[in-house]
C-alpha cells in the first residue's frame, strides 16, 4: 500500500507544509478576472480600439488590480487568483455556458468548486454583457449558423471543438524571457519599429506587447512592494530576510532579465501566471524547465550563492505553487476534460539543440520532486533517448515501478523523426516539450492549437452500417450511404465509413477554421505572441500565424474500438456468414439483448494482441483518419491539421452517447483510451500490446500518442522488476514508440477509494497524459479506471 | 497412481499455454511455454491442466449461459443438455463445440504445436527479450516429457539467440537430457522432498532418479538452479530442510529458491475431467517462509524468496 501514499520519502519541513496547505485548501471559484475583464470591455473608450490592444490593456488591468498576497512560508511568489486554490472565469471564451452552470458549481457530484452567493451576484451580472459576444457565438455571423454550432456543441456528439475555448497550448519562449527581461522585449520591439517599416497590423500588435510588457513588469513590482511593506511588520529575523529577498527579486524580475536562480524561477512563474489569465488557462507550459535554468543554477553554485537543497527548496515551492491553479469548467466540458487538470508541463531530460544528452543536476532534482510532491500539477515528462543516462533511467524506472505514475515518458528518437518529417528543423524538433497531455511542440517556436477538437470516430461506423442514421434515430445526420442490406463486401462497408468520416471531418474542419478566424478576430494574443518565436519578427498575432509553427491538433477517439469492430463485421458476416449484415445491425439496434450474440463478438479477437489480422483494422482506421485530415489542407494560421491519438476522458463520454458496435461493446460503454486495446481485451500483457501498438507509423501521428501500461504492484516489485519496466519501455521506444505512461494501480484499493472518498484523499492516477487525484473524476471515469486495473498481466 | 510415459510424438509439441510477459520466471522479460503433460502426480498441484500428454476438454458451468450451441454442433452426440453437459466417453476432441460456445464456457486445453509454429509464437517478443536480458522459459507440466519435441525446437531458439530457461521436477531419463545440455542456459530444479517415501506419497513418484539427475546436471556445467515449493505440512518441516540442505551442499549448491504455496488449484480442478486425488491444504501462514527460509540459511545456504 505504501506505493500510493504521497509521504514515501521525507520532504523537505517547507515545501511539506505548503503542500499541506495547497491540497488542503478548498477548491475556489475566483471572479477577478470575469469582473475585471468586463469592466474594461464595458467602458466605451475601449471599444473602438484594436482587438490586440484591448486584449493586452484588460489583462494588464487584471493584474494590476487583482488581489495579491504572500503566504507564509512562501519562496516563490504569485497568485493565479484571489483564492489560494482557485480557478478564473473567461466570460469571453467559453464563460457563458460555464456561469450558467454557476448555480452548481458548489452542488455538483464532480470538481465541485466553493463559490459565495455574492459571488455569483457579480457574476451574473457580467452575464448580459456577454450574452451575445462569447466565443462560439462569434465563430458564425448568420444567426441560425450560430445557434445550430453552439446547440452542435453543447451535445458533442461527433466532435469537440476545444478551441472556441481559446488556443492556449503553449511552450512560452521562458529562456529569452529569463535572459531579457519584459525591458528587454519592450527594447526589442522599439528597435523593430524604427527599424522595419510595420503596416497597420504590425504597428497594433507592437504596442500591445509593449502594454503587457510593461503590464507584467508592473506585476512582478506589486509583488516586491509588498513583500518589503510585510518585510516590514516582521519581528522574527528569518522570515524578515526571507520577505527582503523575495522583494529583492520581484524588483527587478520580470521587467529586468534574472541575476539569479531564484530570479529566473521567479520571473517565469509571472508569465506563467499572466499567460493563464490571458487566453485559455490550459497547457500553459513552462516545458524544458532543467535545460533553460540550467544555467542560472550553475552560475550560482559557482558564485557560491546556492547549495543545491536551497535550489531544489526554490523548485519545491515553484512546483507546489503550480498546483494553485484549477480549471473552471461547466459539467459538460467537465466530461471531456476530467480530473481538475491545467496541462502545465514541465519537461526534464533528452537531447539538447545540438544532439547531445542534456541530463544535469537540476533534472535530478526534478525527479526527486516529482516523487516526493507527488501532486496534480505540474505535468511532469521525462524524455528519453538511447544514450539516456543510465542513472536517470534507473531513478525514472524506480520510482515507477514503486507506482508513482510520474513521469509520463517520451522517446526523442521517435518524436524528433516525426517532427522533422512535418516540417520543424532538426534543432527545432529537438529542443520539443510536451505540451497539454501528450503533444510535441518546439520550445518557444510553435503556436500549435493541439488540441483544437476531439473527435467521435465509432459513431462514423454506427451511421455507416444504418444508411447515415444513427440507431434509433428517424433522421439522417450522416452522408447518404447504402442501408445495411445493401452492405454486400467488406470494400463497401468500407466504402460507407469512409463517407460518414469524410463527411463529418469535413463538418467539423468547417467549424474549426470559424472558430479560428473568431479567435484571431475577437481574442488575439500579445503576450503569447511575444513570448512565441516569430511572431515578433513576422509583426503577426499568434492566432494571425506569427509564429515558427502552426498546426492544429484533431484527436481521432476510439480507433481500437472502430478497428475491431469492423475486424468483427468481416468475421462474423464475411467469412463465418454466422450473421447476415442485416441481422448484425438488428441486433446492434437491440443493444445486443441476446446474450449469445454479444457473447460471441465480445470473444472474437481484439487490437492489442499482436495479432496482424485484428490490429490491421485499427491501422486502417487510423491511417484513414489521418488522410481524411490532411485532405483538408491547411488551418488559417498556414499550419497543417495533425491526427492525435489520444483522448482525455472524452472516450468515456463519446462512449456513454454511442450505440452498440460489433465489438461487442454495448450502448453506452466507454471506449478504450487513447491507442490502448479495448478494456481487459489485452490478454498477452503489455508486451503484446506493444507489438500491436508499433505497428502504427507514428511519424504520421504529429500531434503525439498516449499508451496508457497498467501494471499490478505485484509483478513489478523489486529490482528485477524495474529492470523488465526498463526493457520494456526501451524496447517499445527503440522501436518507434513515442509516448508511454506507467500505471501501477491497485483494483481493491482504488474500489475502497471509490466508496469512500476520504480514504485516499490525495491518490493519483494517470488518466491521459497527466495525473489526476481520483477524487476528482466523474463516477463513470473511476469505474472505468477500476475496470481497466483489474486485467493485468 | 502410474504416471503415463509420453506418448511417441514425431516433433509435435502439446502445450497447454504460452504467457507473454512473465517476470520473476527467471531473469528479464520472458515467455513461458508450458508443456502439456507430467509423470508426478503432486497432490498439492495447482495446474491439473498441466497432468496429461494429451489434449483435453476443460467446461466452466459458472461461464456457460446455456444455449446449447454445443450440443447442437457435436458430431459424436457427446453433449446433453445437462448439468454433466460432456460426455467425455464419446468426445472425440474434434474442438466443433469450443468453436461455436459463444461464451468460451468450453474449450479444448492443449494444442498442437510443430516447432516452426511455436518458434512463432515463442519469438513474438524477441525484442523485449534482447532489451532486458529475457528470454524463454520452457515449463510445464513436465517440459522433459516432450524431450523429442525440445531436441527439435531449441536449436531453433538458439539460432536466434534466445536465452532458454528449462524448469523441471527432474524426473526424466538422462539420455534425453544428454541432447539439450548444449542449448540450455539455465536450469530450475526443482525439489519437492528428500525422502524418497515422503516423496513417493505426495508426488506418486520416489525420489531416486530426481536426485541422480539433479547430480548429473549439477556436474554438466550448465547453471543449475534448485528450488523448493514449500508446503505447510508436507515439506517445510525441519528434518526434511536438514536434508535438502545437505544434498544441495553434496552436489555444490549454494543457493536455493523457495516458493510459496498459493491455493489456486481447485476452482481450475473443478473445469477438467480429473481423477487426481486433490488435497486442500492450509493457506501459507504469515511469517511461514521467513521461517524455512532462515532454517536454510542456518544450513549454510543463501536463499531467495519468492512471492
Ligand atoms: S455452447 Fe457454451 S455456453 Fe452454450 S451451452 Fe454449450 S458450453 Fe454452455
Ligand atoms: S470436442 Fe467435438 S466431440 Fe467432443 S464434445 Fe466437443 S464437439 Fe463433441
Amino acid at each position: 500500500m505504501s506505493y500510493y501514499i504521497d509521504e514515501m520519502r521525507p520532504l523537505p519541513a517547507r515545501a511539506a507544509a505548503l503542500r499541506e496547505e495547497v491540497q488542503g485548501a478548498v477548491q475556489s471559484v475566483c471572479t477577478e478576472r470575469a469582473i475585471i475583464w468586463t469592466q474594461y470591455h464595458r467602458r466605451r473608450e475601449n471599444r473602438k480600439k484594436p482587438a490586440v490592444v484591448r486584449m493586452a490593456e484588460a489583462l494588464a488591468e487584471v493584474l494590476a488590480r487583482k488581489s495579491i498576497a504572500i503566504y507564509p512560508g512562501e519562496l516563490i511568489v504569485g497568485n493565479f487568483s484571489s483564492k489560494r486554490v482557485g480557478g478564473s472565469i473567461f466570460p469571453e471564451l467559453h464563460g457563458v455556458p460555464v456561469m450558467l452552470d454557476l448555480l452548481r458549481f458548489r452542488n455538483r457530484e464532480t470538481n465541485p468548486l466553493a463559490v459565495t452567493g455574492k459571488e455569483i451576484r457579480s457574476l451574473l451580472a457580467v452575464i448580459p454583457f456577454w450574452m451575445f459576444r462569447f466565443m462560439a457565438l462569434r465563430a458564425y455571423r448568420s444567426p441560425l449558423a450560430r445557434i445550430r454550432f453552439v446547440a452542435d456543441q453543447l451535445k458533442a456528439h461527433f466532435y469537440l471543438i476545444n478551441e472556441s475555448g481559446g488556443i492556449s497550448h503553449i511552450a512560452p519562449d521562458y529562456e529569452k524571457l529569463i535572459r531579457i527581461g519584459a525591458g528587454g522585449f519592450i527594447a526589442e520591439i522599439e528597435e523593430r519599429e524604427r527599424d522595419s517599416a510595420p503596416d497597420e497590423v504590425a504597428r497594433d500588435l507592437y504596442r500591445a506587447m509593449k502594454i503587457i510588457a510593461e503590464g507584467i513588469a508592473r506585476f512582478g513590482e506589486r509583488y516586491g512592494e509588498l513583500a518589503a511593506a510585510m518585510a516590514g511588520e516582521e519581528a522574527d529575523p528569518a522570515k524578515r530576510r526571507e520577505l527582503e529577498a523575495i522583494a529583492e527579486s520581484c524588483r527587478r524580475v520580470p521587467r529586468g532579465g534574472a541575476e539569479t536562480f531564484r530570479d529566473a524561477v521567479q520571473s517565469l512563474f509571472f508569465a506563467q501566471i499572466a499567460l493563464n489569465l490571458e487566453s485559455l488557462d490550459n497547457s500553459v507550459c513552462p516545458g524544458r524547465m532543467d535545460q533553460y535554468l540550467y544555467p542560472y543554477y550553475r552560475r550560482d553554485l559557482e558564485r557560491g550563492l546556492i547549495t543545491r537543497d536551497e535550489a531544489k527548496e526554490l523548485l519545491a515551492c515553484f512546483s507546489i505553487k503550480m498546483s494553485e491553479i484549477i480549471p473552471v469548467f461547466s459539467s459538460h466540458l467537465t466530461n471531456f476534460h476530467g480530473g481538475m487538470f491545467n496541462g502545465q508541463v514541465v519537461t526534464v531530460g533528452g537531447v539538447d539543440r545540438n544532439g547531445s544528452d542534456g541530463v544535469n543536476e537540476l533534472t535530478y532534482i526534478f525527479l526527486e520532486l516529482m516523487d516526493q510532491l507527488r501532486m496534480r500539477q505540474p505535468n511532469y515528462h521525462a524524455r528519453v533517448h538511447a544514450a539516456s543516462p543510465r542513472q536517470y533511467m534507473d531513478i525514472i524506472t524506480g520510482m515507477l515501478a514503486r507506482g508513482s505514475n510520474t513521469p509520463a515518458l517520451y522517446c526523442d528518437e521517435s518524436i524528433i523523426a516525426m517532427m522533422t518529417k512535418n516540417g520543424y528543423s532538426l534543432e527545432d524538433a529537438r529542443d520539443y516539450t510536451g505540451v497539454g497531455c501528450v503533444e510535441p511542440v518546439s520550445q518557444g517556436k510553435s503556436f500549435s492549437s493541439t488540441d483544437a477538437a476531439i473527435f467521435n470516430v465509432p459513431l462514423c461506423l454506427e451511421m455507416a452500417l444504418n444508411g447515415g442514421r444513427r440507431f434509433g434515430h428517424l433522421f439522417r445526420s450522416g452522408a447518404r450511404t447504402g442501408p445495411a442490406g445493401s452492405l454486400m463486401t467488406m470494400d463497401s462497408v468500407k466504402g460507407a465509413f469512409e463517407a460518414q468520416l469524410r463527411r463529418k471531418m469535413g463538418d467539423l474542419i468547417r467549424d474549426l477554421r470559424a472558430v479560428e478566424l473568431a479567435n484571431r478576430r475577437y481574442h488575439p494574443t500579445p503576450l503569447t505572441s511575444m513570448l512565441i518565436d516569430g511572431c515578433i519578427d513576422a509583426g503577426r498575432c499568434s492566432t494571425a500565424g506569427g509564429a515558427r509553427y502552426n498546426f492544429s491538433g484533431v484527436q481521432c477517439v476510439a480507433p481500437a474500438d472502430t478497428g475491431d469492430a469492423l475486424f468483427a463485421v468481416e468475421r462474423a458476416v464475411f467469412q463465418e456468414g454466422r450473421y447476415t449484415m442485416k441481422g448484425l445491425v438488428a441486433h446492434l439496434k437491440r443493444n445486443l439483448r441476446d446474450q449469445r450474440v454479444r457473447l460471441y463478438l465480445r470473444n472474437l479477437e481484439k487490437f492489442g494482441n499482436d495479432r496482424e489480422e485484428t490490429d490491421r483494422w485499427t491501422l486502417y482506421v487510423i491511417d484513414r483518419f489521418g488522410e481524411t485530415l490532411r485532405s483538408f489542407g491547411k488551418n488559417t494560421r498556414g499550419g497543417g491539421y495533425v491526427t492525435g491519438l489520444y483522448s482525455v476522458t472524452a472516450h468515456e463520454y463519446f462512449g456513454r452517447i454511442t450505440g452498440a458496435l460489433p465489438s461487442g461493446r454495448r450502448r453506452g460503454e466507454p471506449f478504450a483510451s487513447g491507442i490502448a486495446p479495448e478494456s481487459g481485451m489485452d490478454r498477452f500483457g503489455p508486451t503484446a500490446v506493444c507489438n500491436s501498438v508499433n505497428r502504427i507509423d507514428f511519424t504520421k501521428i504529429g500531434n503525439g500518442v498516449n499508451l496508457n501500461a497498467k501494471f499490478d504492484p505485484h509483478s513489478l516489485r523489486g529490482d528485477e522488476g524495474r529492470a523488465a519496466l526498463q526493457g520494456l519501455i526501451q524496447t517499445y521506444f527503440r522501436r518507434g514508440g513515442m509516448q508511454m505512461q506507467i500505471n501501477v494501480l491497485d483494483p481493491e484499493m482504488l474500489a475502497a477509494a471509490r466508496d469512500d472518498p476520504a480514504l485516499y484523499p490525495n491518490l493519483m492516477v494517470r488518466v491521459s497524459g497527466y495525473s489526476s487525484y481520483f477524487n476528482d473524476l466523474t463516477p463513470a471515469m473511476k469505474d472505468e479506471i477500476i475496470r481497466r486495473s483489474l486485467y493485468q498481466c | 497412481m502410474e504416471p503415463k510415459a509420453a506418448p511417441s510424438l514425431q516433433e509435435r509439441g502439446i502445450v497447454f499455454d504460452v504467457q507473454q510477459f512473465s517476470l520473476h520466471d527467471g531473469p528479464g522479460i520472458r515467455t513461458t511455454i508450458f508443456f502439456k503433460g507430467c509423470p508426478l502426480r503432486c497432490r498439492w498441484c495447482q495446474n491439473p491442466e498441466s497432468h496429461r500428454y494429451s489434449m483435453e476438454l476443460s467446461y466452466s458451468r459458472d461461464r456457460c449461459i446455456r444455449c446449447n450451441e454445443c450440443v447442437r454442433v457435436c458430431p459424436a452426440g457427446a453433449v446433453r443438455d445437462d448439468e454433466c453437459r460432456f460426455d467425455m466417453s464419446r468426445c472425440t476432441l474434434c474442438g466443433s463445440c469450443a468453436e461455436a460456445c459463444p461464451a468460451r464456457a468450453v474449450r479444448v486445453v492443449g494444442m498442437e504445436y510443430s516447432p516452426e509454429a511455436l518458434m512463432a509464437e515463442a519469438g513474438r517478443d524477441r525484442d523485449f527479450f534482447s532489451g532486458s536480458g529475457g528470454g524463454v522459459t520452457l515449463s510445464g507440466g513436465e517440459p522433459m516429457g516432450q524431450h523429442r519435441f525440445l531436441a527439435a525446437f531449441c536449436p531453433m531458439l538458439k539460432a536466434q539467440g534466445i536465452h532458454i530457461l528449462l524448469e523441471t521436477c527432474g524426473h526424466f531419463e538422462w539420455s534425453a537430457m544428454e541432447g539439450l545440455l548444449p542449448f540450455l542456459d539455465l536450469v530450475y530444479f526443482d525439489l519437492k522432498h528428500a525422502d524418497d517415501g515422503a516423496h513417493r506419497k505426495w508426488t506418486g513418484v520416489g525420489n531416486g532418479l530426481i536426485l541422480e539427475n539433479l547430480g548429473r546436471l549439477s556436474a554438466s556445467g550448465v547453471p543449475v538452479q534448485p528450488r523448493m515449493p514449500v508446503i505447510p505440512g508436507v515439506n517445510d518441516g525441519g528434518e526434511n530442510i536438514a536434508a535438502t540442505a545437505a544434498l544441495l551442499r553434496g552436489y555444490g549448491q549454494g543457493v536455493i529458491h523457495l516458493l510459496p504455496y498459493h491455493n489456486l488449484g481447485e476452482g481450475k480442478r473443478r473445469q477438467l475431467d480429473s481423477p487426481s486425488e486433490y488435497i486442500a491444504l492450509e493457506p501459507m501462514q504469515e511469517g511461514a517462509m521467513e521461517r524455512v527460509k532462515n532454517l536454510f540459511v542456518e544450513e549454510g545456504l543463501d536463499v531467495v524468496l519468492y512471492r
